[in-house]
């Protein structure tokens, strides 16, 4: 603003109306003086030049009027004082001499006015650009420090890494996590802080990658100075002007708490449907035991009869060998059985295999054949033969399985006589097998057929109501759908659905 | 209708393959002839009724019971002295089995000798 005013006080340098025209009188009475005191010293009268600066001086600084005034005075006084012997022309030419001076004087202050006009614009526009690219500096380092605070404060770890594996920059989480300067890191190759090893199997394909354009996601369990962490991790490219990948950005969020936290929902939930199996085991208690005592009945009898063949007045090998085959086989048979109700009964971690749903299918109806006898109960099995396999828990689908079974005997258990279970296994279109499971028992309770999966929602007296829902996880966990429908005239079916995998699909 | 026995034929009823096969050869080696038959109803359809001098019978099976059985060839007037052999027995089953005429109530698995003395006493021997 100083120069604006220092412009404007170029041009009109006087402000007042008394200053101007005093600035023509006193430059003309200046010159007067400063010639009539050369006149003393006897130098010869120099009025006319001073005479001219005085004119030009107030021309300057005051401006038009005041110096045709200046000029004025300074014809009277020359003529009057200095020169008042001399001819009317010569008078009428000097007088004529101050007048095209004071004209060009005119013209000269109105050029300077002007020029000095423009050289005020130009920096008055000068000043707001000036003050333009002050701010746009200020606000750009403001979002540069925004952007710093992300990279500092962010909860996650923040890293560039350059193409060459070096660290190019780390945040202070990163560090954290380390147990180590951010600075110390600063152009320290990945492989010496994480292991050479680990960096070629778990970092640097990840980072190939990325490096190649592609955006990678990732998470894992790591081990890092804060521990055993489960870390989700993204890399991106950064690219340069001309699109090349020059380094990655990495973003590591920790997320071990939500990974044990989901950890121990999965295993409350296997111990959920441990203790389901296990309750329906219990119920079961009397036919197992009848099922392991039948083949135990057959040893038994095997060995038995052996004995006897051998201990005859003429023993008979031969038969007595044949008899402690059956022995061997029987015994077999109900080894087998107890490992099978052991592997039901057994508490492990979910195991996913190539499995055959028609021999889970075989082996739980097996079990459960004695169970269905007891209330006489005649079950019938349509298994089609041409099933691809299926990735499967095999315990927890025969947990479904045996759910939905004692359900259905269950159902079953106060009906009129000619109660049948029939269990079928079928392709469905959709890349799936169905197995259904249907009865000629009481039904579902009318308008409940969605309910009956809820937790806690029973009908029997001694039911928590957890089976038909733990039987719902587990086919949704599998991939598949497990619903039911009641039938006509009477009873009810479960289908449950499971998906084919890709590679055993025909 | 009355049965009149004429041989000494010992019949087996269990649902159970192998417990039925191993104890026909179980009497075989004893000396015994007998027949199998997987359930009541195709013991009693099988018109052998007759000739049976002693019946080894399984309780619990699909369709008739074991006891049901007795009970059918008590009301046929064909009283065939049973020795019952089952897995789960209380003391309750064997006492309706005992009270209706059975010979012997065995829990399985059973001691050989039991059953053989049980089916010699059983055809009178």
């Amino acid at each position: 603003m100083n120069q604006i005013a220092m412009m404007k006080w170029a041009n009109r340098p006087a402000k007042s109306m008394a200053g101007r025209y005093g600035l023509a009188i006193g430059s003309v009475a200046a010159a007067l003086c400063i010639s009539l005191a050369l006149i003393n010293f006897h130098v010869p009268q120099t009025f006319g030049a001073f005479a001219l600066s005085a004119i030009a001086i107030t021309f300057w600084y005051a401006g038009t009027a005041p110096g045709v005034l200046a000029a004025v005075l300074s014809s009277l006084v020359r003529d009057y004082l200095f020169e008042p012997n001399t001819s009317i022309e010569s008078r009428l030419l000097f007088d004529l001499v101050f007048l095209i001076f004071a004209l060009l004087m005119t013209r000269v202050a109105q050029v300077r006015n002007q020029l000095e006009l423009r050289v005020a614009e130009r920096t008055v526009e000068l000043t707001r650009s000036n003050e333009s690219l002050k701010r746009e500096i200020v606000e750009r380092s403001h979002a540069e420090y925004l952007t710093g605070q992300v990279f500092e404060s962010s909860p996650d770890a923040v890293l560039i890494i350059g193409t060459d594996y070096r660290y190019k920059r780390v945040n202070p989480v990163h560090a954290r996590n380390w147990g180590r300067p951010a600075e110390s890191m600063v152009g320290m190759h990945m492989a010496e802080l994480v292991g050479q090893e680990f960096f070629e199997q778990r970092l640097r394909p990840f980072l190939d990658r990325c490096f190649a354009g592609e955006n990678v996601k990732f998470d894992d369990w790591f081990d890092n100075a804060r521990g055993h962490r489960f870390i989700a991790a993204t890399y991106s490219p950064l690219r340069s002007d001309s699109q090349q990948v020059v380094a990655a950005l990495v973003i590591a969020r920790d997320l071990t708490d939500h990974a044990r936290a989901s950890e121990a929902l999965r295993l409350a939930q296997a111990d959920l449907a441990h203790a389901s199996r296990m309750t329906t085991m219990g119920e079961l208690t009397a036919s197992l035991a009848h099922e392991v005592n039948q083949p135990i009945t057959a040893a038994v009898n095997g060995a038995s009869t052996c004995v006897r063949w051998l201990t005859r007045d003429d023993p008979d090998v031969g038969e007595a060998r044949e008899a402690a085959l059956g022995v061997i086989r029987n015994a077999k048979r109900a080894a087998d059985i107890i490992n099978h109700i052991r592997s039901i009964s057994k508490k492990g971690e979910s195991k996913r295999q190539l499995a055959d749903i028609n021999e889970l299918i075989r082996e739980i109806v097996a079990l459960l054949r004695n169970e269905a006898q007891r209330y006489s109960i005649v079950v019938r099995t349509d298994l089609d033969t041409n099933l691809p396999k299926i990735m499967a828990d095999s315990v927890q689908v025969q947990q479904v399985m045996m759910n939905l079974i004692m359900n259905s005997i269950d159902a079953m258990k106060d009906v009129d006589p000619a109660r049948e279970l029939s269990i079928r296994s079928r392709c469905a279109e959709d890349g799936k097998l169905v197995v259904s499971v249907s009865d000629n028992g009481v039904g579902l309770p009318q308008h409940q057929v969605d309910q009956i999966f809820d937790a806690f929602f029973t009908t029997k007296p001694h039911g928590i109501g957890m089976g038909l829902r733990i039987s719902r996880s587990i086919v949704e966990s599998h991939g598949g759908r497990l619903w039911a429908t009641n039938n006509s005239p009477r009873g009810a079916s479960f289908y449950f659905t499971l998906p084919i995998p890709a590679e055993t699909r025909e | 209708m009355s049965c009149h026995k004429e041989t000494i034929l010992v019949a087996i009823v269990d649902d159970d393959d192998s417990v039925r096969g191993t104890l026909q050869e179980l009497l075989r080696s004893a000396g015994f002839p007998s027949r199998a038959f997987e359930s009541a109803e195709a013991f009693l359809g099988s018109g052998h009724q007759q000739e049976t001098a002693c019946l080894i019978t399984d309780i619990r099976m699909p369709g008739m019971s074991g006891l049901e059985l007795q009970a059918r060839l008590n009301a046929e007037r064909c009283k065939i002295p049973t020795i019952f052999i089952t897995a789960h027995g209380d003391e309750e089953m064997r006492f309706q089995a005992l009270r209706a005429g059975a010979v012997e109530f065995l829990p399985k698995p059973f001691d050989d000798e039991v059953l053989i003395e049980s089916v010699r006493a059983a055809l009178g021997r």
